[in-house]
């Protein structure tokens, strides 16, 4: 593959700064490298509504935009709501190197990052490489797209036996990931100790201490990231994944003080600030936990990554320090930061079990009534923390038949997820409701499970119509349970192997897509889609 | 509500370095193209402007330097190496220099195999081969030699040129801790930041080094940096 375009011509780019003089010279210096194509933004506002209209080949960027969003934050955005694709190439633009504009998470960081001074000369030879490697994943992507994973898997190989420069390890880079994307774990993790055995390289050893998580090996993990951050102690992304092994190993003081490095590293993640509040918490230190949450939502109001859960963590707080009056403001202002239904019914939720908690009944009383209608009209999705907090308060304001709507998606959405069954079974103990909660868990446990085995069923004693009748109710009943939907897209791709039958196909693949969209990564999503992509009529 | 602590001077150092920067960035970016525009028959003051753009850069590489060092000892740097074509790196460092050096009338010969990859971290590594090459322009008769070879399983990457080489002093392995250098008018802030650099480069147990000789093809000074 070429190593180097040389003509800039036929690239769209966008420059965002905004210094007027800083977005000029970038301007000039790209036309003297070529490029004809050239948007600009100056500020966070303009350059997300470009990104979100245009094809940008190319996007450079300053990291510092003065007040609103950053640079990274534009990037975080165009990725969260899929506006830029893996072959558009983000360049940062930031006057020195620093951990707090990396954020850490892999899938969120930009192609490259120039250091200023830029020149013409340094500009032309830097972007020249970066857009021939863009090019060069363009066959790949265009395999991946085709959800051909194998296919996206081989020519990667095939690339890697060709090229043994620099670009090698971009493949073997880009190809871990793939890996892991799939679910194909262990091949994941053997790839990585390949990559190691020929030198110590920083990512190859945080991929491997991921890909150890994600088959359970937590105590490996942890050794391993301990390595990493005892060699490169600026390392965000090793510090976030140590925090995770020692969480699950529970090692709670140590994952508090990696999330402490961690944010002190790189303080502008809301994710990572509101991590660290539930680590202090945990412990009992509540007004670190407070700090953090703040943290958070002060970090994240320009971000797409805040979270609706520092809101209502400090609102806890602030509710079992008597500030009521801050702690209501605080939920009042949640549904315009989010405005999603969920958004909405978690924070009426918890204003009325802030107020039952503080012995205001009637408080309560009217927020469950409230809460009520809100559940009755939400048009999006209920995650599983809304309905759980609003189950809980719906419970204990005696409006049983709501709360029970609500925890009846849960239980068929989550029927092994012993932790969550416990809390549920909390919540009916709340409400003085206790031996109903058993009694009712119990049934609607056992409802799901035989809804669930039905089509299954079927399908083993070679009813395959009736199996898919089956499994298409299920889906229809639990749209949220991701077993549900691989079943069903096993079932109907049993069917369609038996008689090929183009709608069913599509609705197969509606199907594997969603069940992938609520839990990426899935192995089982992998094999049968690829499976279902290759099959063809006649076959 | 509590009142936050009064902020430590260093930090204030470091924003302000990082301000400097910015504006540094602008100055010898305006610099450059202003000489770009320009020809040396027809404008008088070629010279100045280009020995402005070469102190522009020598601010701006001490300053990148001193933040470097400053976040390498805060233990706030991110260090990333990764694979580097060298031959592309040496060319766009090459690039970068090309305007200051041709007006100044220095050759710049560039040598390295075209399949040789190395594995470092670009930023650091481009601000000590910077600051090796601003050096060797003071001191240069007017050939510099930047060149890069694998060495006993080590990257080496050489910058040479045809002066008169190293006073014996900066020679030899006790030299290397020296600081100060009133000889070459430079505060060892360079040859510092290159050694740390270096030492940061470590792989299956092997660690990074530089080194200072006299000879090489040139025959003047020769500053090397061997990575892992």
């Amino acid at each position: 593959m070429a190593d180097f375009i040389s003509d800039f011509s036929r690239f769209k780019f966008l420059v965002v700064d905004d210094f007027a003089g800083m977005r000029t010279l970038l301007r000039d210096m790209l036309r003297e490298c070529g490029a004809r194509d050239i948007d600009e933004a100056s500020n966070g506002k303009d350059a997300s509504s470009l990104v979100s209209r245009r094809k940008y080949d190319m996007v450079l960027c300053d990291y510092n935009l003065g007040a609103g969003k950053n640079g990274q934050q534009i990037l975080e955005e165009a990725k969260v709501n899929g506006w830029i694709g893996p072959l558009c190439a983000w360049v940062m633009i930031t006057a020195e190197k620093t951990p707090d504009t990396v954020v850490g998470a892999m899938e969120y960081q930009p192609d490259g990052y120039l250091i200023k001074p830029v020149n013409s000369a340094l500009l032309y030879s830097r972007l020249g490489k970066l857009l021939a490697r863009k090019s060069a994943f363009a066959e790949i992507d265009a395999r991946l797209k085709r959800r051909d994973y194998q296919g996206a898997l081989a020519l990667c190989d095939e690339k890697m036996t060709l090229d043994k420069g620099a670009y090698a390890t971009d493949l073997l880079r880009w190809k871990t990931q793939l890996l892991l994307s799939i679910g194909e774990h262990a091949q994941a993790r053997e790839l990585f100790e390949r990559i190691l055995a020929e030198r110590d390289v920083p990512w190859a050893q945080v991929g491997l201490a991921k890909a150890m998580q994600l088959s359970g090996e937590y105590a490996e993990s942890r050794s391993l990231l301990e390595q990493v951050v005892a060699e490169n102690p600026a390392n965000v992304e090793a510090y976030d994944w140590l925090a995770q092994a020692q969480d699950k190993l529970g090692d709670l003081d140590g994952a508090r003080k990696t999330l402490e490095r961690a944010a002190q590293l790189s303080p502008n993640s809301p994710v990572r600030q509101k991590n660290l509040g539930d680590a202090a918490l945990r412990q009992g230190d509540v007004a670190a936990a407070e700090a953090a949450f703040r943290k958070s939502m002060h970090v994240g109001e320009h971000s797409v990554l805040k979270t609706p859960d520092s809101y209502i963590g400090l609102a806890h707080i602030l509710g079992d320090k008597k500030q009521l009056e801050e702690a209501t403001r605080l939920l009042r202002k949640m549904p315009q930061a989010f405005n999603t239904d969920a958004a909405k019914i978690r924070a009426k939720a918890v204003e009325g079990l802030i107020a039952r908690k503080n012995g205001n009944e009637t408080r309560a009383a009217e927020a469950g009534a409230a809460l009520a209608e809100l559940v009755k009209n939400a048009q999006t999705g209920i995650d599983v923390a809304a309905s759980m907090e609003a189950a809980t308060l719906l419970l204990a304001t005696g409006r049983q038949e709501d709360a029970v709507g609500l925890l009846a998606v849960v239980v068929q959405n989550n029927h092994d997820n012993a932790e969550l069954m416990e809390q549920i079974s909390d919540a009916f103990t709340d409400a003085g409701l206790a031996s109903v909660g058993v009694q009712w868990m119990e049934q609607a446990r056992r409802e799901t499970v035989a809804l669930m085995n039905q089509g299954v069923l079927l399908a083993r004693d070679g009813k395959l119509d009736e199996a898919v009748a089956a499994m298409r109710h299920a889906v229809e009943t639990m749209p949220n349970n991701v077993r549900v939907l691989l079943n069903c897209g096993h079932v109907m791709l049993l069917a369609l192997q038996q008689q090929f039958d183009p709608a069913l196909k599509r609705e197969a693949r509606q199907i594997l897509l969603s069940a992938n969209a609520l839990s990426p990564g899935e192995k089982r999503f992998s094999q049968l889609i690829s499976q279902l992509e290759t099959l063809k009529p006649g076959a | 509500m509590h009142q936050a602590p009064p902020p430590d001077l260093s930090v204030f150092l470091a924003s302000s370095a990082h301000d400097m920067k910015n504006s540094l960035g602008m100055l010898s970016g305006l610099l450059e193209k202003f000489l770009a525009e320009q020809s040396e028959t027809v404008f008088s003051g070629y010279k100045d402007l280009s020995s402005m753009l070469y102190e522009t850069r020598r601010i701006n590489n001490d300053l990148m330097q001193l933040l470097a060092l400053y976040k390498l000892d805060q233990n706030l740097y991110p260090f990333d190496p990764h694979p580097v074509a060298v031959s592309g790196f040496l060319g766009e460092l090459a690039a970068q220099n090309a305007r200051l050096l041709a007006a100044r009338r220095i050759t710049l010969i560039c040598d390295c195999p075209d399949t040789l990859v190395g594995h470092f971290d670009e930023d650091l590594l481009q601000g000590a081969i910077n600051q090796a090459l601003n050096n060797a322009s003071q001191y240069t008769r007017g050939q510099i030699r930047l060149a890069a070879a694998m060495v006993d399983g080590m990257l080496e990457i050489r910058v040479e040129d045809d002066g008169e080489g190293y006073p014996p002093c900066m020679l030899g392995d006790e030299a290397a801790q020296l600081g100060v250098d009133f000889n070459r008018g430079s505060t060892g802030l360079g040859l510092h930041f290159a050694r740390s650099v270096a030492a940061l480069h470590k792989n299956k147990g092997r660690c990074g080094s530089l080194r200072l000789e006299n000879g090489g093809l040139l025959g003047g000074g020769c500053f090397i940096l061997q990575l892992p």
